[in-house]
């Protein structure tokens, strides 16, 4: 049965890690795959949407939206007002005003980050369904399908705070 | 690669939470003003003489906040805003921002509940799964 160690040693998918604020160690845990680090990196060198609506840059929105995931931050608090949502075939989206991420749960608590672009083209270009069908298929790929993948719709699903 | 360090610098990085940290705490009083029922998104709105539209867009960041607009929501959650600068606290074990250029406490609303983040936090967390990844 595959673990998270044996993707992490394949290079399926990398830790992501944001400095810290004032917490020893992380309660909640981020990866991400080779594709997605290397969005991650366009966003720390400066990438921004065309029209940003944020007030913080797109690559401080994501600094503090993954901060917050990581030290195990309410994502929600109102249903209208969330950083979480759920999307079919157990993909799930965080978001902050300006970027969206798209991703699984390989355990609670464990998010694995595979798809990140700007919200109003993920809207405007009807992403959602496209990412969703990429990301079971990586699940599939990796063999992780029916082992390392939370099933579910509700945020206490996924997440234990 | 086994793990990437998202490392955007410590400007960048204290003004990025700290807009959060301001855009959460409005979202928690107005949370608990509504469980109340206090007063709801549209009343706000009301009070404000703003469409609520324009109050949402606030709340969910996708409007400039600007400190007037902050104090008026305030004032219309019938809350008050504490603030401070100080030196950053090196606590024994816990991590420090040594790029951190400014030191700032958590805005937070006096008459209620004191919100700390660790709080939030119940047993149910995953510091196993955070320790066995530290393997």
């Amino acid at each position: 049965m595959t673990t998270i160690q044996d993707l992490v040693s394949s290079g399926a998918v990398s830790r992501i890690e944001v400095e810290a604020t004032g917490r020893e160690q992380s309660h909640r845990l981020l990866y991400g795959t080779p594709g997605f680090i290397a969005w991650l990196r366009d966003l720390a060198n400066g990438a921004e949407p065309a029209r940003r609506v944020g007030q913080a840059t797109a690559a401080e929105q994501i600094d503090q939206l993954f901060d917050s995931f990581l030290r195990g931050a309410p994502l929600i608090h109102t249903r209208q007002f969330r950083y979480i949502r759920a999307e079919e075939n157990a993909v799930w989206e965080l978001k902050t005003p300006d970027v969206r991420v798209f991703g699984w749960f390989l355990k609670r608590d464990c998010f694995v980050c595979v798809f990140g672009n700007w919200a109003d083209k993920v809207k405007d270009h009807e992403l959602y369904r496209g990412y969703r069908i990429a990301i079971r298929r990586l699940r599939r790929e990796l063999g992780v399908e029916g082992t390392l993948c939370v099933r579910g719709v509700d945020p206490g699903d996924v997440l234990s705070i | 690669m086994t793990s990437f360090q998202f490392d955007i610098g410590g400007r960048a990085r204290n003004a990025g939470r700290f807009i959060g940290r301001v855009r959460d705490e409005l979202l928690k009083a107005l949370s608990e003003r509504k469980k109340e029922g206090k007063i709801s998104q549209q009343e706000l709105a009301s009070k404000l003489e703003v469409h609520r539209s324009v109050i949402n867009r606030q709340l969910t960041g996708e409007a400039n906040l600007t400190l007037r607009s902050l104090a008026d929501l305030a004032w219309a959650m019938g809350m008050e805003i504490s603030f401070e600068l100080k030196k950053p606290s090196v606590d024994a074990g816990q991590n420090f921002t040594v790029t951190t250029t400014i030191g700032h406490s958590q805005i937070k609303y006096l008459g209620r509940r004191s919100y700390a983040d660790n709080s939030q936090i119940s047993e149910d967390s995953a510091p196993s799964l955070a320790r066995a990844a530290k393997r």
